[in-house]
């Protein structure tokens, strides 16, 4: 039904107004298009547009595809990546909230001296290059024996993670009222009872977005985990990166990229799917 | 019913004084309208009552214990605001058993109090609904029985009829009153409007700039004021230098007879205030009349149920409101006639 009236609607535009839409679709799209047909070739030579020899004609020699084979296979630790990704990125993202939501709340409700220059300096983690975060970091974590460990790379990982979440709780902050948690207070409800019952549920869109966000930026980020982890640790952006150092661009290459995008995509949709649920709409309409 | 005293209480926000000193006292079952210009401290003085501020110095008390320690949640007031502060994620029977769930009341008599409440407040048929779906009126019937469900000692309101239109103005005026009647509960509403803390109180406390200056019926501020600001905040237009005589009152445009001078000894300079609507305007002059005077009218503004005049009386401008049912033109000769009972006087307080 949907996917009907989308098509013709598409229809009705223009050719212009179809290039456009096409362009931007291919843009997106198309890199990983590659990966696709990579992940899936059996002998793909330069300078041969598409592999000479796909997998599906040799499946009696290998029954999945080679790529597959090995990115599923335990020699690729690729299910330790993902585990240590998604453990670390789970992480980061409670902590990042525990931090945020109260300093939020403070950003924006309250005003004290240097707040200006405070919101200032909170986006310098950004500013400042990542190698020199890691590099001063490792040199920290390394007397006190947190390098190498889960704990050193989810502090690394909260550096760049805690000023998107601060900026976005603060503006969802901003935009709810003292009155509904005052009210709260006066029907006898006692904080606990407050931030569970009133304020989360109240900032649950900007804590959504803040925390996938959160999570993305997380399970994205190679250099701080490749000099905090020291090869002990490995996650999917250091997996790649490992494999793809070496100058092979193969199909196990691209499907261990593939796999290091699917997170990113399942958050996507999720979100997608949650901020459009009928009852958030309703709650806020006014 | 809970009586609440507030004794010598002062509020500072940092250098700023909310409030100077207010000694209130209300009776228990009593309604009572905080009236004030914004900035006067009536809202600070609610949140006091209800605990989210606490007074800098002074006392509350609920009777005759001081509250000043008990936190918000163990005070068990109840506050309506006056945006409501519906929670906009619960349905309107979520909203109104808020109060009975965090208390951890049982289920069954948590939905056999929410019966009753929504029965008195007539939302029956509204409870699966969210704030965004209701109207003004029907999300402050939600706001108050939320409130109510938890049986509060004292209800406060925050301007409860500013955000109603004029027809629902007067159903929550007297379902307002009657739900206060029924629970007999010590309510306190905190108004910047003068009809709206007359139509509604039973005893009126005016705020000036941090400072009780009258605390007395409607009837009382409004014919009877302590002072030339209360007079004027009322909307008194007619208020009139004089020096007390024999028996009468000596002003700029004519010497008139007052009941008694009430405590005002003889050459005491005082205001007279008479009210636009107690003066009397005759086309021609009567026998006999007491203090009446003849005059001009000036302007004729036109209201509907009443007629607006200014009258030219020697230098002086006297407002009248008259019913509409005969309109005069302006520059028409007029009498005015001016009931010894209807001029009140206070004293004349410099600047």
């Amino acid at each position: 039904m949907a996917g009907r009236k989308v098509t013709n609607t598409f229809n009705r535009l223009s050719p212009f107004q179809r290039f456009y839409l096409i362009a931007v679709a291919a843009l997106i799209v198309g890199p990983f298009a590659p990966l696709i047909i990579q992940s899936l070739a059996f002998r793909w030579a330069w300078p041969n547009l598409l592999p000479s020899v796909w997998w599906l004609e040799q499946r009696e020699k290998s029954p999945i595809p080679l790529a597959w084979d090995y990115v599923l296979s335990p020699y690729s630790r690729i299910y330790e990546a993902t585990i240590n990704t998604m453990a670390i990125g789970l992480a980061v993202t409670v902590i990042c909230l525990a931090i945020c939501l109260p300093a939020a709340r403070v950003l924006a409700r309250e005003r004290f001296r240097g707040k200006n220059s405070f919101e200032f300096f909170l986006s310098l983690p950004l500013i400042v290059p990542e190698a020199a975060i890691g590099i001063a970091l490792l040199m920290i974590f390394i007397n006190l024996g947190l390098a190498g460990s889960y704990v050193g790379i989810i502090i690394a990982h909260l550096i760049p993670t805690i000023p998107y979440m601060v900026r976005m709780l603060t503006a969802v902050y901003q935009g709810l009222g003292r009155e509904f948690e005052e009210q709260a207070m006066i029907l006898g409800a006692n904080r606990w009872q407050i931030l569970r019952m009133v304020t989360l549920p109240m900032l649950m869109p900007g804590v959504v977005a803040g925390a996938l966000f959160t999570f993305l930026v997380s399970s994205n980020i190679f250099l701080l985990t490749f000099f905090l982890g020291q090869g002990k640790i490995i996650t999917l952006p250091t997996l790649l990166f490992s494999k793809i150092s070496g100058g092979t661009l193969d199909a196990s290459a691209a499907g261990i990229t593939l796999i290091v995008s699917l997170p990113g995509i399942i958050l996507l949709v999720i979100s997608e799917r949650f901020i459009k649920e009928e009852a958030f709409g309703k709650g806020f309409g006014n | 019913m809970t009586q609440v005293q507030l004794n010598a209480v002062r509020k500072e926000f940092g250098s700023f004084v909310a409030l100077e000193h207010i000694d209130l006292d209300i009776q228990s079952g009593e309604l009572v309208a905080l009236l004030g210009p914004s900035g006067c401290g009536k809202t600070t003085t609610l949140r006091m009552i209800s605990g989210l501020d606490n007074p800098t110095n002074g006392e509350i008390l609920f009777d005759g214990n001081d509250v000043s320690d008990v936190p918000v949640r163990d005070r068990n007031v109840g506050m309506v605001f006056q945006r409501y502060a519906l929670f906009p994620h619960m349905s309107v029977e979520k909203n109104i058993t808020f109060g009975l769930r965090v208390r951890d009341i049982p289920a069954s008599e948590v939905s056999e109090r929410l019966e009753e409440i929504l029965d008195i407040v007539q939302l029956t048929a509204f409870r699966d609904r969210f704030p965004a779906q209701l109207s003004g009126g029907q999300m402050q019937r939600v706001a108050i029985a939320r409130t109510l469900i938890t049986k509060p000692s004292v209800l406060m309101m925050d301007e409860p009829l500013a955000n109603l239109d004029t027809n629902l103005r007067g159903e929550m005026r007297r379902f307002i009153r009657e739900l206060q009647q029924r629970f007999n509960i010590t309510t306190i509403f905190v108004t910047h409007d003068q009809v709206e803390a007359m139509e509604l109180s039973d005893r009126v406390a005016v705020l000036f700039d941090g400072r009780l200056e009258q605390f007395d019926t409607p009837d009382g501020i409004y014919h009877r004021p302590d002072k030339t600001s209360v007079a004027k905040f009322m909307g008194a237009s007619n208020i009139i230098d004089g020096v007390v005589g024999d028996g009468g009152l000596k002003t700029a445009f004519a010497d008139l007879s007052i009941g008694d001078g009430g405590a005002f000894g003889a050459g005491s300079q005082v205001k007279a205030m008479v009210r636009s609507e107690a003066i009397r305007l005759l086309k021609e002059p009567e026998a006999g009349a007491q203090n009446q005077l003849s005059g001009t009218i000036r302007t004729a503004d036109f209201f509907g149920a009443t007629v607006s005049y200014v009258v030219q009386v020697g230098d002086y401008e006297l407002n009248v409101d008259e019913h509409s049912t005969e309109m005069l033109e302006p520059d028409t000769p007029v009498y005015l006639q001016l009931p010894s009972d209807r001029i009140w006087l206070f004293p004349d307080e410099k600047g």
